[in-house]
């Protein structure tokens, strides 16, 4: 949904990135405005998983330039779990398997860490559990997995549910989801991109990060950006994404190379 | 150093009792062993002044009820459905105790076939921590057990700066099931010499838990030597923290293969303690399996030292043995030393053993942390989730104690 | 497979186990101060190496014999070995022309030619026999570039400073009782030196040839390169068949100061004794490297074939910033052989980084251990360290140990090691045989597969040459 009038959430502005001593991002620019979805395309190494990890705070990815507002104030100056407090969200590619760390556990530090900073009550471990237990719906899943450990011997979809769950739990302002899509089969995306639309208000936004359109016949988004080379190349409607899903991403390097703008 | 042990045996109480001959023979031993050197691999890395500490300790004189008491306000209730025995160093174990059914007290000559005949079968002899103790014990906790018993509780209380040598016999039965759960407690100061010995019967299953905490000045020096029958199934699962100087010498042999064998250690140092943990695994017979897996947390300026041997002579074909050693290092003043050793002489057996020496993983702290929790709060939940895996295979007894909370104390500093 | 074919089967004859008949100066049995005097004497040697022999052999006098390896053999009498045997000929000759014919003919026999004609293109190599240096070739090829390479002896005539500076300080004559033994003692070895900026246009080789009955042989081996220097060099050794066993004691130093790189690598097959355990070279090697420089790197790589007896731990002592060590090992054990051998990755500077890949494999009554160390010292910070060490049985009769020390005193420090042990298993032999392999051949498919991981690590022209040597070795020893 798109209010030119909304209020402006996440302000990247010429952001320079690099992984040990390799620079991967070259200058992003985006903004993105509350009731927004967002899609970020682009070939492997494009630099398009990088933006989200620099967005969440990962200790990494150095920013060697450029700035990111979150509602006003400079993000890159907090740590990584202040951002989530404040209401960024980042669903990983690749959840981490934490042996022994309980699941259940940790949803409940978690989210009361963020209702905290919200001004809400925190909720005890029997609040929690029923309130956990609600917001399990969102993304069908078995109340057994509240007991395992994170994402211990979880499958590749399981994973992914999980993280809808948090995103479920912690309300968040700007959910960027990183791949959410890879290596689920269409039932799994289906309740996966479910769980996001349910969750997507007028006063939140959504940045998905993908490589391939089918997420995007779940998800409807606003922009289609694509990502080479560390730059945003390209900014259009939903149709980009169609044309790219027709012609591939052939056209992308050849502009890269074509205005030098790649980076090896 | 030889004079030192003979100054200590000198001063000692004559032996007497039920265990008189044991003692005495312990006492040569020993005048012969004088103290460990460092010159020996399996000592080369303790503190061996605080081993001679042990030597000028007066001997445990404090009757088990009051030994119970004296840590009562850690010490819960005795179990609802079990038993417990408590064992204070000097008097009889089992004064005042109602054996369940199917378990029966060992003594006269068929104590005397019993006792030492696990420990020579594990090779244990002359190894120090059990000629200390067969010098000092004049107790011994004997037991049969025959079909499935009520888990049993075996409190071991060190209180004032004393030391308590104690000992338990363990016959278990063909077929028969036990869980134990030993729960070591030690004022500072005091010290612990402990000497276990168990026999499994085939298809016997124990589950066997070691609980030992100790605190400020305290000393730990325990040798479990554990014999399996063939379709046996044990598991030992050990979590220790807060010793000054411990070690803990867990040996076990398989020997007619065909059993199974499960050892799980949890070991967490800080400030200047130092805890060894020397595992022994014998297979004598085809088709044994381990699956062992020692965990270390190091913080402060301490020290930890892990030593796990895996034997597969050329009888043990179709050995299935897996040993996984992970250690934390919390700090840059502590220190840990881990020593796998696999000697196999057999071709068809499947070995494999894997050590890690890292920080908390940077991966899982960012994850957490991008879900909003601190730094400080992430890692203590790292360490409780790393702590968990073993905790959580103690038998169901170590959940009236609070194990979890108890091990993470101190640790931040 | 039958356990019959297991058995039947016996070993490769030793190929290399021919005795040249040559005319040998030997000096009497024995050690003693004076026996330490005069070969530094014979060799001319200036002041202060005989200072450094003579302070060696009295701290040797106060060392005992190590035993802790996991290695039985019976006691060596010192006084009962030859500690100086040269082929009785001149001055070492400026050609080769001059170099007696059988020597020429010994080392052509062994696939080491060194004639001008014959020699290998691309590999210099100092061919070494008994306690001398007979031959270098290359050298004025490799001077045009700076670079030094002779024998010790020689080094220590044309180039005292340098060997004054570098010789003792990464294994001093105190390190250990073997170290010691060869500080006293040794008598040649190849003298590397590769100057700043410089990366070493050719292979380097020398070629290590005990031949006389009673002799011990006590090389010493000096590499050091200079900020940015880069070479590859490689060992080789053999030995006659004798029915005594004969003491090999070497040392070898590297240094690489900031930017340099050296890579050694070592094909050892010395005579291992005959299939009942009888003569055989007894192998004690001191061998370090000293990555000394910023960003310098070691690498060791050994296959390890030969030898009744072999105890030797070539290791890298990680001091720069930012240095790499590596160690690559290979070791086979058949019939008798003892095999205790790995590695010592000490991390001193910050940084530093290690790997570690030996493979170990145990046939007949052989035993074969793994015995590593790997230090982080407390200056380390943000060192790793990555080991594997696999066990291949081969038959029930062989031994396999591993025993990997890991000590951390730095938390910024991530140490990981894998091991395992496996047999050739009869799937895979008979998916093998199934396609048509016979089965000798599909045995040495997979220990090469085994193996591979460290073959390529060697110069090309030996890694064929090792896997061949391994298949030799093993014929006949699995069913």
């Amino acid at each position: 949904m798109i209010r030119p009038d909304a209020e402006l959430l996440l302000d990247i502005n010429d952001l320079h990135a690099s992984v040990e001593a390799q620079p991967i991002l070259n200058g992003v620019n985006l903004q993105v405005r509350a009731g927004e979805i967002h899609a970020v395309m682009g070939r492997n190494g494009s630099g398009k998983s990088t933006l989200s990890k620099v967005l969440a705070g990962h200790p990494a990815y150095r920013v060697t330039g450029g700035s990111v507002r979150y509602r006003g104030s400079d993000l890159l100056e907090l740590e990584p779990e202040e951002r989530s407090r404040l209401g960024v969200f980042l669903g990983f590619q690749y959840p981490v398997e934490i042996p022994g760390v309980s699941n259940l556990e940790f949803l409940r530090v978690s989210s009361n860490a963020r209702r905290q900073q919200q001004g809400l009550e925190e909720l005890d471990t029997f609040d929690f559990d029923d309130h956990v237990r609600e917001r399990l719906s969102v993304v069908q899943m078995d109340p057994a997995f509240l007991e395992r450990s994170v994402n211990e011997g979880f499958s590749g979809g399981e994973k992914k549910r999980n993280e809808i769950l948090q995103m479920a739990l912690l309300n968040p302002v700007v959910s960027i989801l990183d791949e959410t899509d890879s290596g689920l089969d269409i039932d799994a995306l289906r309740i996966v991109a479910g769980g996001v639309n349910q969750l997507a208000t007028p006063e939140n936004a959504t940045l998905l990060i993908t490589h391939y359109q089918r997420l995007l016949d779940e998800i409807t988004p606003d922009y289609v950006h694509v990502m080479a080379a560390g730059r945003i190349l390209r900014t259009g409607g939903r149709e980009l994404a169609l044309e790219l899903e027709k012609t591939g991403y052939d056209w992308v390097d050849e502009e890269v190379a074509s205005t030098g703008q790649g980076v090896a | 150093m030889v004079s030192t042990a003979t100054d200590w045996l000198t001063r000692l109480p004559a032996p007497a009792g039920a265990l008189e001959p044991i003692q005495r023979r312990g006492r040569e031993a020993l005048a012969q062993l004088g103290l460990p050197t460092r010159r020996q691999e399996d000592w080369r890395l303790t503190d061996l002044t605080r081993l001679q500490g042990l030597l000028t300790l007066p001997l445990a004189a404090l009757d088990h009820a009051s030994a119970e008491a004296a840590s009562a306000q850690n010490v819960p209730g005795r179990p609802e459905n079990g038993w417990r025995v408590v064992l204070d160093g000097h008097s009889d174990p089992l004064a005042g105790v109602t054996l369940p059914e199917g378990v029966s007290e060992l003594s006269g000559s068929e104590l005397k076939q019993a006792l030492g005949h696990t420990l020579a079968r594990c090779g244990s002899a002359h190894h120090w921590p059990v000629e200390f103790n067969h010098s000092l014990a004049s107790q011994v906790l004997a037991l049969r057990i025959r079909g499935s018993v009520p888990p049993l509780e075996v409190l071991v209380g060190a209180a004032e700066a004393s030391l308590s040598p104690t000992r338990i016999l363990l016959v278990v039965e063909e077929k028969a099931e036990l869980e134990i759960l030993e729960v070591f407690l030690a004022d500072s100061g005091a010290a612990h010499s402990h000497l276990f010995e168990m026999h499994l019967g085939q298809e016997a299953r124990v589950r066997h838990g070691v609980v030992a905490q100790g605190s400020g000045d305290s000393a730990l020096m325990a040798h479990l030597a554990v014999e399996q029958e063939p379709r046996s199934s044990y598991e030992l699962i050990t979590v220790s923290r807060g010793w000054a100087l411990g070690r803990l010498e867990p040996q076990v042999v398989q020997v007619d293969g065909q059993a199974s064998t499960v050892l799980k250690g949890l070991v967490l140092t800080a400030d200047e303690q130092q805890f060894a943990t020397h595992t022994t695994m014998r297979f004598e017979g085809e088709e044994g399996e381990l699956d062992q897996l020692q965990k270390t947390v190091a913080a402060g300026r301490s020290h930890s030292i892990f030593n796990g041997a895996v034997n597969v002579p050329r009888a043990a074909q179709r050995t299935n043995a897996a040993q996984l050693s992970r250690n934390l290092l919390l700090s840059d003043r502590a220190r840990i030393d881990t020593k796998p050793e696999l000697e196999i002489v057999a071709d068809d057996v499947r070995c494999a053993h894997g050590a890690t020496v890292t920080q908390l993983q940077e991966e899982e702290m960012f994850y957490l942390r991008s879900r909003g929790i601190s730094s400080a709060r992430a890692a203590a939940l790292l360490l409780r989730g790393y702590c968990q895996e073993v905790v959580d295979g103690l038998p169901p007894l170590a959940q009236r104690w609070p194990v979890i909370d108890h091990l993470l104390e101190g640790l931040e500093r | 497979m039958t356990s019959v074919s297991t058995r039947d089967l016996v070993s490769q004859p030793y190929k290399y186990g021919f005795v040249t008949d040559i005319e040998t100066e030997k000096i009497a049995k024995g050690l003693s101060e004076d026996v330490v005097r005069l070969i530094s004497s014979k060799k001319e040697e200036p002041q202060f190496l005989l200072d450094f022999r003579l302070r060696a052999y009295k701290h040797w006098l106060t060392l005992e014999e190590p035993d802790w390896a996991a290695l039985g053999y019976s006691a060596i009498d010192y006084q009962d070995i030859i500690y100086y045997a040269a082929p009785r000929q001149q001055e070492k000759k400026a050609s080769l022309d001059e170099v007696d014919p059988k020597l020429l003919e010994t080392f052509d026999k062994l696939g080491i030619p060194l004639s001008e004609q014959k020699r290998l293109s691309n590999v210099a190599v100092d061919a070494v026999f008994d306690s001398v240096s007979i031959a270098t070739t290359y050298r004025e090829k490799l001077a045009e570039h700076g670079v030094i390479f002779c024998s010790i002896s020689e080094a220590v005539k044309e180039y005292p400073e340098l060997v004054e500076r570098y010789i003792g300080t990464v294994v001093p004559s105190n390190d250990n009782y073997f170290a010691a033994l060869n500080s006293a003692v040794f008598s040649d070895g190849s003298f590397v030196f590769i100057p700043k900026g410089v990366e070493c246009p050719m292979e380097l080789s020398t070629y290590f040839r005990i031949n006389s009955g009673d002799t011990g042989q006590f090389e010493r081996t000096l590499i050091v390169a200079e900020e940015g220097a880069s070479v590859s060099y490689l060992e080789g050794c053999t030995a006659p068949m004798f029915d005594t066993n004969q003491l090999h004691a070497a040392v070898v130093e590297l240094v690489a100061l900031d930017d340099a790189s050296i890579k050694y690598s070592t094909v050892q097959n010395w005579y291992a004794g005959d299939e009942n355990g009888v003569g055989g070279i007894y192998n004690f090697v001191t061998k370090r490297g000293q990555c000394r420089g910023a960003r310098s790197r070691i690498s060791w790589t050994q296959v390890e074939t030969g030898s009744a007896i072999t105890w030797k731990y070539p290791s890298c002592v990680l001091q720069g910033a930012d240095s790499v060590g590596e160690f690559y090992s290979v070791a086979l054990t058949n019939n008798c052989q003892q095999a205790d051998t790995g590695t010592k990755m000490i991390h001193l500077g910050a940084r530093t980084r290690s790997t570690i890949v030996s493979k170990g494999i145990s046939a007949g009554r052989s035993s074969n251990s793994y015995r590593g160390l790997v230090q982080i010292a407390p200056g380390a910070k943000g060192a790793r360290n990555y080991s594997q060490c696999d066990s291949m049985l081969i038959g029930d009769e062989a031994a396999a140990n591993t025993y990997p020390y890991i000590r951390s005193q730095q938390p910024q420090a991530a140490i990981e090691h894998e091991a395992s042990t496996c047999r050739i298993s009869e799937d895979q032999l008979f998916y093998l045989q199934s396609r048509g392999i016979g089965f000798e051949e599909a045995v040495s498919m997979m220990v090469s597969g085994f193996c591979r991981d460290v073959f390529n690590q060697l110069p090309m022209e030996f890694a064929a040459e090792a896997d061949k040597l391994l298949a030799l070795k093993l014929e006949g020893s699995v069913g």
